[in-house]
């Protein structure tokens, strides 16, 4: 579905799951718009769906939503090949005493928290979408044995370098701050104190692996 | 490297700005900005100044500058109260100024924020293709954070000469006591109830004090049918957006990049500028609009000002 939100701008919403699938099609139909369009000024892939921003001296409403169209058709046939460049690597402690839903979600799960820590560290994510805070990525997708939907009412204080699960999503929280995900791990708060790589470390469509470290090599990095 | 000026009282929210970035919008960065895009891009056109040059954003006066070189500056936006050393000065002009003297911006009898150009543009660090603060976003230094009392600031061509200039009255944009703001209906319009879609285009809406860089916040009769959306969705300039307590805002410079609620449509970019003047209070209506008028206004103002594809 295409919907023109402003006056220079297209709004593509993909038929398919917004999960890792959904983005790999989203970013190659941004990479076929970019060259079947001209004068594209902003492209924001996030799940399903790619916002298109133009010029007002060349944006016609008809070519675009033809030219949008024809693209979106090619990347549903099949899913486009995605070259999704080096992971992101973070480290995690996941320790119940620095993430306080870590125990219930494995009781929930019915798996032991080391098990849980494995499951969750063991998958390489995509970037779904960037957003909700500065620095911030809904990476997907989790092993459906450890989604967990997000806590009924949110935290007031989630700390920084918190790890958290929304259902088949996973995230870190880049600055401390209100949150409603459910805590399993930490990364040292260190890798968010330099403002540009908290906020550029993530673009949709790359990769993060996340490397269980245990609380006193999360202590080393803490200093 | 010596000052050209030093800001001795910046105010309660003084800034760098420029037109904003566009490079770290996938990133999720803010686009930033100066919210009276049309009063930036005069001050810096005063001067014979490149439309993207950075330049200072004050809000509500409380500004003072103390010279260290014989220099051209430029003051636009509205309502500000500019004097060199206790004369009053005037607005949307080019001011000339010598060593030691002080420029005082006041809080003048309307709009919201005053823009203050230097020759050659401040010189000041940039990040992701722009020298805008965002506050919200943190980005280090000055990109990050106001101003400060004993901010030391240097421009790129302090001796740059060029004519005392006044922008005439008829192209001097008022501050109407009222604003009538063309909307692009879109996102989730159609999934609101036909109530609450005529209630956004009937009522008289008023800025409530809860608006700043972020986003222009509206009191009203609340609506009742936000549709949920299940994934944050990315977000154009001037998005309507509906948040839980059923009332509109519009989303200014310092906007997220994504939003997970519903959203009405997005208002004519241009309009963001009244908005930006816009005091607390201020009633404000909504008008349908076609998208192609807006988009001739857009394409007609970028070629006015000089402004590219870059960024």
């Amino acid at each position: 579905m295409i919907t023109f939100p402003g006056p220079v701008s297209a709004l593509v919403t993909l038929p398919v799951p917004a999960d890792r699938e959904g983005i790999a099609r989203v970013l190659g139909l941004e990479r076929v718009a970019r060259d079947a369009l001209p004068d594209v000024r902003v492209k924001i892939p996030a799940f399903n769906r790619l916002l298109i921003e133009g010029s007002p001296h060349s944006w016609d409403p008809v070519d675009v939503e033809a030219r949008l169209s024809a693209a979106a058709k090619e990347c549903l046939l099949e899913v486009p090949d995605i070259e999704p460049g080096d992971p992101v690597s973070l480290p995690v402690c996941y320790d119940p005493e620095l993430a306080p839903d870590l125990e219930d979600l494995s009781a929930s799960a019915e798996l032991g928290v080391a098990e849980v820590a494995r499951l969750h560290s063991r998958t390489t994510y995509v970037v779904l979408a960037t957003g909700f805070a500065p620095g911030f990525a809904y990476l997907g997708d989790v092993d459906p044995r450890i989604a967990m939907p997000r806590l009924r009412t949110p935290r007031r204080r989630v700390e920084t370098g918190s790890v958290g699960i929304a259902d088949r999503r996973t995230g870190v929280y880049p600055a401390a701050g209100p949150g409603g995900w459910r805590l399993v791990g930490r990364v040292p708060p260190a890798l968010f104190e330099d403002p540009v790589e908290r906020i550029a470390r993530f673009r949709p469509g790359g990769t993060v692996e996340f490397r269980m470290i245990d609380r006193r090599a999360y202590e080393a990095e803490c200093g | 490297m010596n000052p050209h000026g030093v800001v001795e009282r910046p105010g309660p929210f003084c800034t760098i700005q420029d037109l904003g970035r566009r490079s770290g919008r996938r990133a999720g960065l803010a686009p930033g900005g100066a919210m009276d895009q049309r009063a930036c891009l005069w001050a810096n056109r005063l001067l014979e100044n490149d439309p993207a040059a950075a330049a200072l954003e004050i809000t509500l006066g409380g500004f003072a500058l103390r010279f260290a070189v014989e220099t051209v500056v430029a003051v636009t936006g509205a309502g500000c109260a500019a004097a060199l050393d206790g004369v009053e000065a005037g607005s949307w002009r080019t001011v000339r100024v010598r060593p030691g003297q002080l420029l005082r911006l006041g809080y003048g009898s309307s709009g919201m924020r005053a823009y203050l150009a230097f020759p050659g543009g401040l010189d000041v660090t940039t990040a992701f293709g722009s020298a805008s603060a965002v506050v919200r976003d943190g980005l280090p230094g000055l990109l990050g954070r106001c101003l400060r009392a004993g901010e030391p600031l240097r421009w790129h061509a302090p001796g740059h000469r060029c004519p005392v200039r006044r922008l005439p009255g008829e192209l001097i944009p008022p501050v109407p006591g009222s604003l009538t703001i063309p909307l692009v209906t879109g996102y989730e319009w159609a999934e609101f109830s036909r109530d609450d879609r005529t209630r956004l285009l009937d009522a008289a809406w008023t800025l409530d004090p809860a608006s700043d860089r972020t986003a222009s916040c509206l009191a009203g009769p609340a609506m009742t049918s936000g549709p949920r959306v299940l994934d944050s969705t990315p977000l154009v300039d001037g998005t309507v957006q509906v948040t839980g307590d059923g009332l509109p805002l519009v989303f200014m410079r310092d906007r997220p990049t994504i939003g997970g609620y519903a959203k009405l449509g997005s208002v004519d970019p241009i309009a963001l500028d009244d908005l930006a003047q816009a005091r607390p209070g201020t009633p404000v209506r909504f008008v349908r609009a076609e998208p192609d008028v807006l988009r001739g206004a857009l394409a007609r103002r970028e070629s006015f000002f000089g402004i590219g594809d870059e960024g």
